[in-house]
C-alpha cells in the first residue's frame, strides 16, 4: 500500500507498476489511468479519471478509446502516438501539456503516454496541471 | 429522495457522455471570446491551432486562420442572433497530410449580451468533394459549350452509337440516321479499323477508364481530317448502379467518345511523330514501333483470342543489287517496296522495316490464308514492276514467311520464327516466292 501512495504520475517505472497492480491500488492513485488493449478498448479507468470526468466505469469500460470514450485524443499527438508505437514495436513514454474537456470545462493537464512491447495494456495518464 | 438523487446523478452522466460523444464541436464562450464549456470534438479540432495548448480563448485560438472573428462578434449590433453561418475556415496546420487541406466550418450564434454559441465542425470531406465536382463541371463546361470541333458521341456497350447531336452533324456531317445504331467505326475511313478493334478499345476504356486513338477520321462526303479521339467508360451504369471495372461486355455500360478535328494541329504532330516512330529511308514504321504495336496486338489477343497474322518480308538477292548497281538503286528499290506494301496493305495492318532488307506486317484480324493471299498480291505486284535508276530499268523480287498467332507461350520471339522459318522455306524454295506456317501448310512444312 506503501508504495501506492508514494507512486508519483512521472515515475520512470510507473508502467511496470501499472501492469501489476490491482483495481483497488488503481483507484488510490492521485492521477488520471486509462489502460486500453491493443484494440484500442478501454480496460482500465481508476477512480480519479472517472471523478474528474464525471463517468462511472461501466459507461467507459470495454469502449474504444479514441472514439467512443475521449474523441479529444483522437489527433496526432496522442492517437497518432500510439498507433506509430505500435506500427513500429518500439516503447513510447511522453509526457505532453494538453487540454481536457472534462465535464466541458476545459482543463490544463499533463497527459503522459505509456507503452511497452512486452505489456500487454497502453496507457493514457492524466495529471490535473498545478 | 435518494432515489431521486440517484436519477438525477446517472441523468446527469448520461447527459455528460452526451456532450462528450456529440460528432459536432460545441463551445460557450463569452463577450471576449473566453471559452465556458467546450466538448471534445471542439477540442479535438481547435487543438493543433491552439498555442502551447493554451485553449482558453476561441478569438486567440483561431486569430491565425481567422482573424476578424473578434471584430464580427463585438461588431454585431443585435441583441442575439447569428454572428456567423458557417464560415469555412482553412486550416494551414494540423497533421493530416499537406494534400487534403483541413477546413472547418464555424457558426457563432450570439445568445444575450455575455454569451454565445459556437459550433464547429470538419468539412475537409465535403470541401474535397465539392472540389471534385467543380473540377468535373468545368470538363464538361469545356467539352460541351462554346465550341465547334467537338462531336460528342454516347456509345452503348457494343460501341455503336446511342444517339445523335448536333455536334456530331457538325463535325463529321453525318445525318442521324446515318449512324444511330452503328458501331463508332463509321467515323473511319475503310480499312483503317475492324470490328476487333472496336471492342480491343472498348475493353480498354474498361481497364483504365479511357483510350485515347489519333488519326484519320472520315466524314459523311467520303473526304478525311485528322481526329483526336478519347474513348471513355461513364462510371454509372445506366442503372445508377456503380460499375465494376472491368466487367466485360456489361450490357449496362455507357461510353462516351469525344472527337475533335485537329487536322491544323496535324503537321506538327505528324512530323515529330515521323521523327521517333518511321524508317528514314522508306518512311514506313520503323523496328521499335513494330514490336511495341505487336507486343499490344498480343495482349489484345491474351485477352480474347482472335485472328492475328503476321508477313516477313525479304528482297531477294539484294546483295548482288547493291554489288551490281550500287547502294543507291539498292535504297531506290527498298523505296519502292515500301511504296507497293503501302498500296497493298490496309491502313489498320502495321507495316515496318524491321531490317536491311528485310520488312514485316502486322494484320488485326486477319487468318492465315488471307494473309496469305495479302503476301501473293504483294509478291505479284513487286515482280511486274521495273525500279528506273539513272535510266537503267531493274526488276526484284520478294520472299514472304506468313504465320498466325496460335498460342501466346513464347510471345513475339516464337511467333517470329515461325514466320521466319516459312520465309526460309520460301528462299530455299527458289525465292520470288509466299509460304506459310500453320495447319493449312503443315505438310510442307514437315516434309
Amino acid at each position: 500500500m506503501e508504495t501506492v501512495t508514494t507512486m508519483r504520475f512521472d515515475d520512470p517505472q510507473l508502467i511496470t507498476f501499472l501492469s501489476g497492480a490491482d483495481a483497488a491500488e488503481l483507484d488510490q492513485l492521485e492521477f488520471g489511468v486509462i489502460g486500453f488493449d491493443a484494440e484500442t478498448l478501454v480496460c482500465v479507468y481508476n477512480a480519479y479519471e472517472s471523478r474528474c470526468a464525471a463517468l462511472a466505469p461501466s459507461r467507459v469500460l470495454a469502449q474504444p478509446l479514441f472514439t467512443m470514450v475521449a474523441p479529444c485524443m483522437n489527433n496526432f499527438m496522442v492517437a497518432h502516438r500510439f498507433e506509430e508505437t505500435q506500427a513500429s514495436g518500439e516503447s513510447l513514454d511522453e509526457i505532453i501539456d494538453y487540454v481536457l474537456t472534462l465535464r466541458m470545462r476545459p482543463a490544463k493537464v499533463k497527459l503522459r503516454l505509456l507503452a511497452r512491447p512486452n505489456v500487454t495494456l497502453r496507457y493514457v495518464l492524466v495529471q490535473r496541471a498545478i | 429522495m435518494t432515489a431521486l438523487t440517484v436519477n438525477l446523478e446517472s441523468e446527469f452522466e448520461a447527459l455528460v457522455q452526451f456532450l462528450y460523444l456529440a460528432p459536432v464541436g460545441l463551445a460557450q464562450v463569452d463577450r471576449d471570446g473566453e471559452i465556458l464549456m467546450i466538448n471534445p470534438l471542439s477540442a479535438q479540432l481547435l487543438m493543433p491551432l491552439a498555442r502551447d495548448a493554451n485553449l482558453t480563448n476561441l478569438f486567440v485560438v483561431l486569430e491565425s486562420v481567422l482573424p476578424d472573428l473578434r471584430h464580427m462578434a463585438t461588431d454585431f449590433a443585435m441583441p442575439h442572433g447569428k454572428v456567423c453561418d458557417g464560415v469555412r475556415i482553412q486550416l494551414n496546420a494540423g497533421g493530416r497530410s499537406k494534400r487534403d487541406p483541413q477546413v472547418l466550418s464555424l457558426t457563432l450564434l450570439k445568445l444575450d449580451a455575455d454569451r454565445m454559441m459556437a459550433v464547429l465542425n470538419d468539412i475537409s470531406e465535403q470541401v474535397k468533394r465539392e472540389a471534385q465536382l467543380r473540377h468535373n463541371e468545368m470538363w464538361f463546361d469545356a467539352i460541351l459549350t462554346g465550341v465547334s470541333d467537338y462531336a460528342l458521341v454516347c456509345l452503348d456497350h457494343q460501341g455503336r452509337v446511342v444517339e445523335w447531336n448536333s455536334g456530331i452533324g457538325r463535325v463529321t456531317g453525318f445525318e442521324r440516321d446515318a449512324v444511330v445504331g452503328q458501331p463508332f467505326s463509321v467515323f473511319y475511313p475503310g480499312g483503317s479499323i475492324t470490328p476487333d478493334r472496336v471492342s480491343d478499345r472498348l475493353r480498354e476504356a474498361d481497364d483504365s477508364g479511357w483510350s485515347l486513338d489519333d488519326g484519320w477520321r472520315a466524314r459523311a462526303d467520303g473526304s478525311r481530317f485528322w481526329g483526336s479521339g478519347m474513348l471513355a467508360i461513364l462510371p454509372e451504369r445506366l442503372t445508377g448502379f456503380p460499375a465494376s471495372g472491368g466487367a466485360a461486355l456489361d450490357e449496362n455500360s455507357i461510353y462516351c467518345l469525344i472527337i475533335r478535328d485537329i487536322t491544323e494541329k496535324r503537321d506538327a504532330s505528324e512530323r515529330q511523330r515521323k521523327l521517333t516512330s518511321c524508317d528514314h529511308l522508306t518512311g514506313v514504321a520503323n523496328r521499335r514501333v513494330f514490336f511495341e504495336v505487336t507486343d499490344l496486338e498480343i495482349e489484345r489477343w491474351k485477352r480474347s483470342p482472335r485472328l492475328l497474322s503476321m508477313i516477313v518480308i525479304d528482297a531477294d538477292l539484294f546483295k548482288t543489287i547493291n554489288d551490281q548497281y550500287g547502294h543507291a538503286a539498292g535504297d531506290v528499290v527498298l523505296r519502292d517496296l515500301a511504296e507497293v506494301m503501302m498500296q497493298v496493305f490496309r491502313p489498320i495492318d502495321t507495316v515496318a522495316r524491321i531490317g536491311g532488307e528485310e520488312f514485316a506486317i502486322l494484320l488485326p484480324s486477319t487468318s492465315l490464308v488471307q494473309a496469305h493471299a495479302a503476301a501473293e498480291r504483294l509478291r505479284a505486284a513487286v515482280e511486274a514492276r521495273r525500279v528506273e535508276v539513272e535510266g537503267i530499268r531493274i526488276a526484284y523480287t520478294i520472299s514472304g514467311g506468313v504465320a498466325s498467332m496460335e498460342d501466346a507461350t513464347g510471345g513475339l520471339d516464337a511467333w517470329m520464327k515461325r514466320a521466319d522459318r516459312a520465309l526460309y522455306a520460301a528462299k530455299a524454295a527458289g525465292r520470288n516466292r509466299i509460304e506459310a506456317s500453320g495447319p493449312l501448310y503443315a505438310c510442307v512444312m514437315t516434309a
